[in-house]
C-alpha cells in the first residue's frame, strides 16, 4: 500500500482543493434541461487534481451540488407528486459492465440529446485531466485516460479507471446511493486476461485494487445520507451467476484483503453465499469481520433468489441480485425498484391495538386477529399514500441503466421496511402470557403501566423486561409470534400494485426507523421504557437476556424470509477481544455458515471495541479511524451525532 | 441427581474444538488469586449484583415474599435494570443434558460439542458423571486436575477431550497462589498422559507469577511434548468481584 497516499486521504489533505459554486437556472428550462445544464457546469467547474502516487485518478474539487429547483418550485412539485427522499432515483445498480466495455463514445450513439451532452461534458473533463497528467509528467495516467472512458477498456487498470470516472459522474449528476454491484463478476475478465498474457502480476493487481478502494473514500464525505457514512457504495462479491455457477474468484479475494488492509468505510462489502459456498470463503469473510468494519454482510442466495422469484423476478435476474445501499436486494442494470420507500412499525401496531381492542378481547386469538387487521390497515395506509411518484430526471444514470428509468425499469417494486419485530413479538408474548393465560395482569393494569412508563405497577417492569420469554432464545412460543407478524406483513402487501406498476415487498430492515418509530410510541408491553430504541435491523430486543449465538441463529432462521425478502439482516455483535487467533476466526466462519445453512437470509456481524468508543467520546482526535456499524452502513464513530454514538454503545451493554 | 451450575455459554470459543456450548459447574477447591470466575468458587448459591450500573433506586431492598429471595434479604425480581440475580442454579443432570443437547445439530455441522467447565467440575463428579452419561455428542472437560486419582480417571474415560491446567510447577508456589499443593494435579497429569485421551495443557500467563521463565521451563519439563497453550492474562479478571461483594486482591505487575 502507498502509505503516503493513504495518510494524505486519511488526513483529508485533498480537501484543500475544494471550492463551492453557485448556479442559476432559467425558470423556463425543463427539469431534464436543468439537470443536463448543471452537469455540464459541474464538469466545467471541476479542476483536475492528480495526487502523488495515485494510479486511479479523479477527485472532487467542487464540494456542493446546487439544487436545480428553488424552495418554491420544490413546494409546487411536492404538492403534485410523491417525492421520495431527495427526489432522485437512488439505490440503483448501474450497468458498469457495459459502459466500461463499450466506452462512452459508443454509448453516445444510443443516447438521447441530454445523454449526449452529458457524455461530452464528462469527456471534456477527462481531456483536461489528461492534459494535467502530461503537464506533471504522469504519462502512465495520460495513456490510460487517452483510452478510457471514451473507448472500451481492455486492461485491468483501464477497467478500474473507467469505473472510477463513471461512478464519479453519477455522483456529480446528483444521484446518490450509487451501488457498485457485482464487481468481481464484471471486472474479473480484465484481470484474468492481463494475468494470462503476463501484462500484470498478482501483486501489481492487488496494489491497483488498494488504490481503487482508496478512491471510494476520497469524496464520500460529500455524499452524506442520514449520517456521514451512509453513502451507498455497496460492493457485492461472490454468489452464483445467471447459470448457477460460482462467481467467487481471485478478484473477490483481493477485494476482501484490500478492505481488511485499508480499514476504511468504503466500499461496503457484501458477500453472497449459498449452500455450496466452501467454508474457506466464510473464513476469508470472518477475517474481514475481525478488522472491525462491520463487513462483510452476508446474503443467502438460496433464500433471496427464491424469494425474488416469488415476487415475480425472472430466475436469471434473481440470480444476478445485488445489495442496495444498506441491505435491500435489487436487480442490477434493469431494476428500478424503490427499495426503501416506507416502513411499518410493528410496535406501533401493537400499541394501537393494545389501547383500542385489548379490553374487548376475550382470548388471545381475538387479540391476534386485531393485530393482523391493524397490520393490513397500516400496509394499506402506507401503500395508498404513495402515488404520483416523481423523480428528478438523470440523463447520465439513464445511459448507465439497461432500461429507461424515466418510464420505469423492468422491475418497479417498492420495498417497505418492518421495524421492531422483536419488540412487538416480545410485547405480544407479555400480553398472551399474563393477560390471557395466567390472568395475573388485567388489560387495564397493563395499559396503565405502559402509559405511565411503568411508574404505575412498577413491579411489572422487571417481570416483563427480564423474566418473560424473549425472541432470540429459540423459544418457539415467542419466536412464532415474530414469524406470524412477518407473515401478516407479507399478506398485507400481497396483491397490491404500486403507482409505477410494480408490487410491494415486505422487509426486515429498519434503517433510521429503529429510532424514529421508537419515539412515536411510549413504553411497550415488553418492558421497553419510553425513549428506548428498538433493535437495529432484525435483531433481538436490546435488553433481552439472550442465551447466546446458537439460540439467536435458531430463532432468526424461523421466519419465512422468502415472503419478506426486501432485506434487513440479523445483526450479531461480538467484542473484538474474542477474535484472539485464527481459530476464533474459523469458528466465527462456522457460525455464519450455520446461519446460512439453516435458512437465514442475511447476516451482519460486528466486532466492537467498547473501550475505544468510550475513549473516542472524550478524545475524538485519537480515534479518527474507529469504525462502527450503524444500520446498513459503517461509519467513523467520531463523525456521528451523539444520539447514534450512544445507541451503538447501548447495544454493547447486552453483548452476546 | 442434582448439581449446581452458574452459567451456560453458547459458542464458547476457547473451550475445545469446533462450535461448542460450555456449562460451568459451581464450586472449586482452588483459590487462584487471579481467578476471573469468582462466582465459580463457592459451591453454594450467591447473590450477584451488577453494582456498576446500579442507580440506587433501592427497590431491591423493599421486603418481598418470594421464597428464593429470603436468604439474601434482597428481592431479585425488583430491579428495573435486571442487575440483581442469584448466581447458581440447581438442576437435574438429565435436564441439563437435554438443554445442552438442544444444539447438537449445530455441533454436528461444526465438529463441536459440549464442554464442562467451572469452578472445578470434578468437585461435583457424581453429577458430572451422570451428565456425561446423558450427553450424546462430543464432550470436553476443563479441569484444574485437582481431584482424587480414581475420580479423575473415571471422568476422563467418559469425555472425548481434556483441557487441563498446569499453572505452577513449584509445589510451594502453587500452594501460595492457588491455595493447594500441586501433587494431585501432577499425578493426574501422568494419568492423563497415559490415558490415550486427546488433551491439551494450558497455563494462564499471570504477570510475574506464572509467566516467569523458571516456571514455564519447569512446566515444559513436566509436560514434555504434550500440546500446550499459554493463555494471556485476562485484563478484565477483576470485574466480577465487586458484584459478589468480594475483593480482587492480586497485584499484577505489568
Amino acid at each position: 500500500m502507498d502509505k503516503k497516499l493513504y495518510d494524505y486521504i486519511l488526513n483529508k489533505e485533498h480537501h484543500k482543493f475544494r471550492k463551492e459554486i453557485s448556479l442559476e437556472f432559467d425558470k423556463n428550462m425543463t427539469p431534464i434541461e436543468r439537470m443536463t445544464y448543471r452537469f455540464e457546469e459541474m464538469c466545467k467547474a471541476e479542476r483536475p487534481v492528480i495526487l502523488e502516487g495515485e494510479k486511479i485518478v479523479f477527485i472532487r474539487t467542487v464540494k456542493n451540488i446546487p439544487d436545480i429547483f428553488s424552495e418554491d418550485e420544490w413546494k409546487e412539485i411536492k404538492s403534485k407528486h410523491y417525492i421520495h427522499e431527495l427526489g432522485y432515483m437512488s439505490n440503483l445498480s448501474p450497468n458498469y459492465e457495459r459502459v466500461i466495455k463499450n466506452g462512452l463514445l459508443k454509448e453516445r450513439e444510443n443516447a438521447d440529446e441530454y445523454g449526449k451532452r452529458s457524455i461530452d461534458a464528462t469527456l471534456e473533463l477527462v481531456g483536461r485531466y489528461r492534459e494535467e497528467a502530461i503537464r506533471i509528467g504522469r504519462t502512465d495516467v495520460a495513456e490510460v485516460l487517452k483510452k478510457v472512458p471514451a473507448y472500451g477498456a481492455e486492461t485491468f487498470r483501464e477497467a478500474l479507471q473507467a469505473f472510477r470516472i463513471i461512478h464519479y459522474s453519477l455522483w456529480l449528476e446528483g444521484n446518490y446511493h450509487n451501488t457498485v454491484g457485482r464487481f468481481d463478476k464484471y471486472v474479473y475478465p480484465y484481470l484474468k486476461a492481463d494475468l494470462e498474457r503476463g501484462a500484470i502480476t498478482e501483486d501489481e493487481a492487488y496494489d491497483l485494487i488498494v488504490d481503487f478502494f482508496l478512491s471510494f473514500n476520497k469524496d464520500s464525505d460529500t455524499y452524506v445520507g442520514v449520517q456521514q457514512g451512509d453513502n451507498g457504495q455497496s460492493m457485492v462479491l461472490g454468489g452464483m451467476d445467471e447459470n448457477g455457477n460460482e462467481v467467487f474468484n481471485l478478484l473477490s479475494k483481493m477485494c476482501l484483503k484490500a478492505s481488511e488492509e485499508l480499514k476504511m468505510i468504503d466500499p461496503k462489502i457484501n458477500l453472497r453465499v449459498n449452500k455450496n459456498t466452501p467454508i474457506e470463503v466464510y473464513e476469508l469473510g470472518s477475517r474481514l469481520t475481525k478488522a472491525g468494519l462491520g463487513f462483510p454482510q452476508y446474503s443467502n442466495d438460496d433464500i433471496v433468489i427464491d424469494g425474488l422469484k416469488k415476487l415475480g423476478y425472472s430466475e436469471k435476474d434473481a440470480r444476478d441480485y445485488v445489495v442496495a445501499a444498506c441491505w435491500e436486494f435489487i436487480i442490477p442494470k434493469v431494476g428500478a425498484d424503490v427499495a426503501n420507500i416506507g416502513a411499518l412499525s410493528f410496535p406501533k401496531v401493537v400499541d394501537t391495538v393494545l389501547h383500542r381492542d385489548l379490553k374487548n378481547c376475550n382470548a388471545f386469538d381475538e387479540f391476534e386477529n386485531c393485530i393482523k387487521d391493524e397490520i393490513k390497515k397500516s400496509c394499506d395506509e402506507i401503500c395508498d399514500n404513495i402515488k404520483d411518484l416523481w423523480f428528478v430526471p438523470s440523463p447520465f444514470m439513464n445511459i448507465c441503466m439497461d432500461c429507461d428509468i424515466y418510464t420505469g425499469g423492468k422491475y418497479n417494486n417498492f420495498g417497505i421496511h418492518g421495524s421492531g419485530v422483536a419488540t412487538a413479538a416480545d410485547s405480544l408474548e407479555v400480553i398472551k402470557k399474563y393477560v390471557f393465560e395466567e390472568k395475573t395482569v388485567t388489560a387495564e393494569e397493563l395499559i396503565e403501566a405502559v402509559d405511565s412508563d411503568f411508574e404505575k405497577h412498577s413491579e411489572l417492569l422487571p417481570k416483563f423486561r427480564f423474566e418473560t420469554p424473549k425472541m432470540g432464545n429459540d423459544i418457539d412460543e415467542v419466536d412464532n409470534l415474530a414469524v406470524k407478524l412477518l407473515d401478516w406483513f407479507a399478506d398485507g402487501l400481497e396483491g397490491r400494485k404500486n403507482c409505477r406498476g410494480g408490487v410491494f415487498r415486505a422487509g426486515t430492515g429498519t434503517a433510521m426507523y429503529y429510532l424514529w418509530h421508537a419515539n412515536e410510541i411510549g413504553a411497550s408491553p415488553d418492558g421497553r421504557r419510553k425513549g428506548e430504541p428498538f433493535g437495529t435491523n432484525f435483531s433481538a430486543s436490546l435488553f433481552a437476556k439472550i442465551n447466546g449465538p446458537f439460540s439467536v441463529v435458531k430463532s432468526f432462521t424461523k421466519p419465512h424470509y422468502e415472503r419478506a425478502i426486501n432485506g434487513g439482516p440479523l445483526t450479531l455483535e461480538f467484542h473484538n477481544s474474542m477474535f484472539t487467533d485464527d481459530d476464533c476466526v474459523k469458528k466465527v466462519a462456522m457460525l455464519v455458515k450455520t446461519f446460512i445453512d439453516m435458512g437465514g437470509h442475511q447476516l451482519q456481524l460486528n466486532a466492537v471495541n467498547m473501550e475505544a468508543m468510550k475513549d473516542a467520546q472524550i478524545n475524538p482526535e485519537k480515534h479518527k479511524q474507529l469504525v462502527v456499524r450503524i444500520w446498513g452502513w459503517s461509519a467513523y464513530f467520531v463523525e456521528l451525532d451523539k444520539e447514534y454514538q450512544d445507541h451503538v454503545m447501548k447495544r454493547q451493554e447486552y453483548i452476546l | 441427581m442434582t448439581g449446581t451450575i452458574f452459567d451456560i455459554k453458547e459458542f464458547s470459543l476457547h473451550d475445545g474444538p469446533g462450535a461448542r456450548t460450555t456449562v460451568f459447574l459451581k464450586g472449586c477447591p482452588l483459590r487462584c488469586k487471579w481467578c476471573h470466575n469468582p462466582e465459580g468458587l463457592k459451591r453454594e448459591k450467591q447473590l450477584m449484583v451488577k453494582i456498576a450500573r446500579c442507580k440506587g433506586c433501592g427497590r431491591c431492598f423493599t421486603p418481598c415474599k418470594h421464597p428464593k429471595c429470603q436468604p439474601y434479604k434482597r428481592c431479585v425480581h425488583a430491579c428495573p435494570d435486571g442487575l440483581v440475580e442469584i448466581c447458581g442454579k440447581e438442576i437435574e443432570a438429565k435436564e441439563l443434558a437435554k438443554i445442552l443437547m438442544k444444539n447438537t445439530d449445530i455441533f454436528k455441522m461444526n465438529n463441536g460439542g459440549v464442554t464442562i467447565s467451572g469452578g472445578e467440575p470434578l468437585m461435583q463428579w457424581e453429577f458430572l458423571e451422570e451428565l456425561l452419561d446423558n450427553l450424546d455428542c462430543h464432550t470436553a472437560i476443563e479441569t484444574s486436575g485437582y481431584a482424587e486419582g480414581d475420580v479423575f480417571k473415571r471422568i476422563i474415560n467418559k469425555v472425548d477431550y481434556v483441557l487441563m491446567d498446569i499453572k505452577l510447577a513449584d509445589r510451594d508456589e502453587h500452594k501460595k497462589y492457588t491455595g493447594v499443593h500441586n501433587d494431585k494435579i501432577l499425578k493426574n497429569f501422568e494419568i492423563l498422559k497415559n490415558s490415550g485421551k486427546e488433551y491439551i495443557i494450558r497455563t494462564p500467563l499471570i504477570p510475574g507469577i506464572t509467566d516467569t521463565e523458571n516456571n514455564l521451563k519447569a512446566i515444559e519439563k513436566i509436560i514434555g511434548n504434550s500440546k500446550w497453550e499459554k493463555l494471556k492474562y485476562n485484563e478484565m479478571a477483576g470485574v466480577k468481584y465487586p458484584m459478589l461483594g468480594m475483593e480482587y486482591k492480586i497485584d499484577i505487575v505489568r
